[in-house]
């Protein structure tokens, strides 16, 4: 061992150090809750689980909620991510180049949702939804999402519109190209970065609203956290870490979706 | 641009105004007027929401796996359950109530204790209901102490009664020769067990409970005063008994008391992980599915306190007042209270707790069902639990002793 250590030089120990760390602090919890979600009674200080059941996944699959479950979770953070880049382009491409009167005010008001805790706001908009006859909808709870992603959204791409600045847009506006030329040619692929990561971190913070869901959705709106989180008051881990796998799945899913059609968005648009 | 801004005020104002279409001025309390047969009938075909927490696979699969399906043969009637916390939908009703909104998404919810008090004193609820079923009639009765109060709570038909349960503790058989049988013999066994005993913070409701056995056993004679409304009177006579018990206790709990678990979930963990060797919790069969799923040992046993009892509570279905169908919702709680639905439901593989039917009204083929089902390994003789049976006391005495705790136990 000893040998081995002196082997290596000053900057590989470190490496060597930091990936052991990266493994203990991300990886290792991953495989703990793999091996949960598959055991029976796991007691300290036994190191592995004293038997393997499907038990715990079993009971997931049959929940009849399941897919519906599944299939509304993704139209809502769908929906989600499609208002937030809709809506944050535009705002953050003012915020980062334009000058304007209580600028400022606007921008303290955009960041707001996320300093107030959604909860309360939940139960103030619950009020008015069911006035304005949204609540107990999809349409409604993709509204009441918008809350604690599109602060976050805008932050994002602003940063990204302040990275690219507006040298290029002029440069291109001087040689004639138009307005959807310009976002198409110029915005869109250099902006791409933020772009992806807004759409990643809109669609875990969508997928991880439970109080918000449950109070504008009534119940009726059944995303995956509804399902999953009443768990939490039983004492069956392997359920939970069942759940939690499945949970951690999604956003993957998502990933790999999002990147094949940038792709092809991005090829069609080339072509043009 | 001016006139597209006041194009874009318009069509706002349009959808603002489209948004209150919704009100049903009639009111659904007529149902209430109908006949049995007619209230039936006209449920045919029609949809139930179900709302209640669905937190436990095997009280899911009874309502998914056993109830719907019967309901739709029978009844025609398709059930759905929603899964949701009890504060979740206590809440989306009082801000349905104060938004008018009297067609709502509930049909029937689960309730009992404070969230009823709370549910009946908003009047959330949609009326007095429950002798209009016919097997609420037969089997439980108007005289029956669990269809006339609900801890202390007068309960008025509101609600009608679905199961009973009552407070057992599970202990780890192969650790524990002999469990304690008494609350000096459980004090004695704490001393000489120290560290290996514990009871979760009473903000818990199942750590409420515990101390609400001390409070019953202090009371002595006056006990039966305990569940018909809070008296000062009483506590007076008892509080002695109770923080003078449970500080006796304190040195020699889990980590020497200075911390407690936070609920019920937390303590059966410790359990489970062999910590401490006893938990304790409503439902007496509520060991079995945790033994069977690998997270209790195989050696738990159960037992009750001899003195004083064990105290039982009853948890209630009800309609609130703006369920968009409730002739169905009445259709469904009178087939929850029928024998079948009820023996179905005391099957340990499903739900496994107990029936609120009186076994002496029941038939003798239904009598002898239940005698001879086998709830487990796990689980006390029906005689033995019912003969140290107590009813729940007044919700007035949960809050008195979330209050006096924090005082007199955490800050010494």
């Amino acid at each position: 061992m000893r040998l081995f250590l002196k082997g290596l030089g000053k900057r590989e120990l470190a490496t060597s150090f930091m990936l052991i760390l990266f493994i203990i602090l991300f990886i290792l919890p991953f495989v703990t809750i793999g091996l949960k979600s598959v055991s029976v009674g796991w007691r300290w200080p036994a190191l592995l689980p004293s038997g393997l059941s499907l038990d715990a996944w079993r009971s997931i699959m049959k929940d009849p909620k399941l897919i519906e479950s599944l299939v509304t979770t993704f139209k809502v953070a769908f929906l989600v991510v499609l208002l937030n880049l809709l809506l944050a382009i535009p705002a953050a491409r003012a915020l980062s180049h334009y000058m304007f009167k209580g600028k400022s005010i606007i921008e303290g008001l955009l960041l707001s949702p996320i300093l107030i805790p959604g909860i309360l706001l939940a139960m103030g908009l619950q009020f008015t939804m069911i006035q304005f006859g949204i609540a107990d909808k999809v349409i409604g709870v993709v509204f009441v999402h918008l809350i604690p992603t599109l602060p976050y959204a805008i932050r994002v791409m602003r940063a990204g519109y302040e990275r690219m600045g507006s040298s290029l847009y002029e440069q291109a506006s001087v040689l004639g190209a138009g307005l959807f030329t310009r976002f198409f040619t110029i915005a869109l692929p250099l902006l791409l970065p933020s772009i992806r990561s807004l759409m990643l971190l809109t669609f875990v913070i969508s997928l991880g609203q439970y109080a918000l869901t449950a109070i504008i959705g009534g119940g009726t709106v059944i995303t995956l956290p509804m399902l999953y989180y009443p768990y939490f008051s039983s004492s069956n881990d392997a359920v939970i870490a069942g759940f939690s796998i499945l949970f951690a799945l999604l956003p993957l899913l998502f990933i790999g979706f999002v990147e094949v059609m940038m792709r092809l968005v991005i090829r069609a648009v080339n072509r043009v | 641009m001016k006139r597209k801004v006041t194009f874009i005020i318009a069509t706002l104002l349009f959808i603002v105004a489209c948004g209150n279409s919704e009100s049903n001025e009639m009111g659904n309390k007529e149902v209430l007027s109908k006949e049995w047969d007619e209230i039936v009938t006209s449920s045919k075909g029609t949809e139930v929401n179900l709302f209640m927490w669905g937190g436990d696979e095997g009280i899911n699969q009874y309502i998914d796996k056993w109830a719907a399906p019967r309901l739709k043969e029978e009844h025609n009637i398709t059930l759905n359950r929603q899964p949701m916390n009890t504060e979740e939908f206590m809440q989306k009703l009082l801000t349905e109530k104060k938004a008018n909104k009297n067609e709502g998404t509930i049909d029937v919810i689960w309730i009992n204790g404070s969230n009823f008090k709370n549910a009946k004193n908003a009047d959330l609820l949609l009326g007095s209901f429950s002798k209009k079923l016919p097997h609420f009639q037969e089997y439980i009765g108007t005289q029956d102490q669990n269809a006339n109060y609900d801890q202390g709570t007068e309960i008025n038909g509101l609600e009608a009664p679905w199961g009973n349960v009552q407070f057992v503790f599970h202990y780890d058989s192969s650790k524990v020769d002999i469990p304690p049988s008494t609350l000096g013999e459980l004090k004695q066994w704490i001393h000489d067990n120290p560290g290996m005993f514990t009871y979760p913070n009473v903000s818990d409701f199942t750590g409420n409970t515990f101390v609400k056995h001390l409070l019953m056993k202090g009371a002595g004679e006056e006990s039966s005063l305990l569940s018909k409304g809070f008296d000062k009177k009483v506590i007076q006579d008892s509080e002695e008994y109770v923080w003078n018990y449970l500080n006796d206790i304190k040195s020699d709990l889990w980590r020497n008391g200075e911390t407690y678990p936070e609920s019920l979930t937390k303590l059966d963990t410790l359990y489970s992980q062999g910590e401490i060797l006893m938990t304790m919790g409503f439902n007496e069969a509520r060991g079995e599915s945790l033994i069977e799923n690998g997270t209790f040992p195989d050696s738990t046993k159960s037992f009750v306190l001899k003195d004083p009892g064990s105290i039982s509570n009853t948890h209630y279905l009800s309609i609130p007042f703006n369920s968009p169908n409730p002739e169905g919702a009445m259709t469904v709680i009178n087939f929850l209270e029928s024998p079948e639905a009820q023996i179905a439901k005391m099957d340990p593989k499903m739900w496994g707790e107990g029936t609120v039917l009186n076994f002496d009204k029941l038939s003798e083929e239904d009598q002898q069902m239940i005698e001879t089902l086998n709830r487990g390994e796990s689980v006390l003789s029906t005689e033995a639990l019912n003969e140290y049976k107590l009813p729940d006391i007044d919700t007035g005495y949960t809050e008195w002793i979330n209050n006096e705790w924090a005082n007199r136990i955490v800050e010494q």
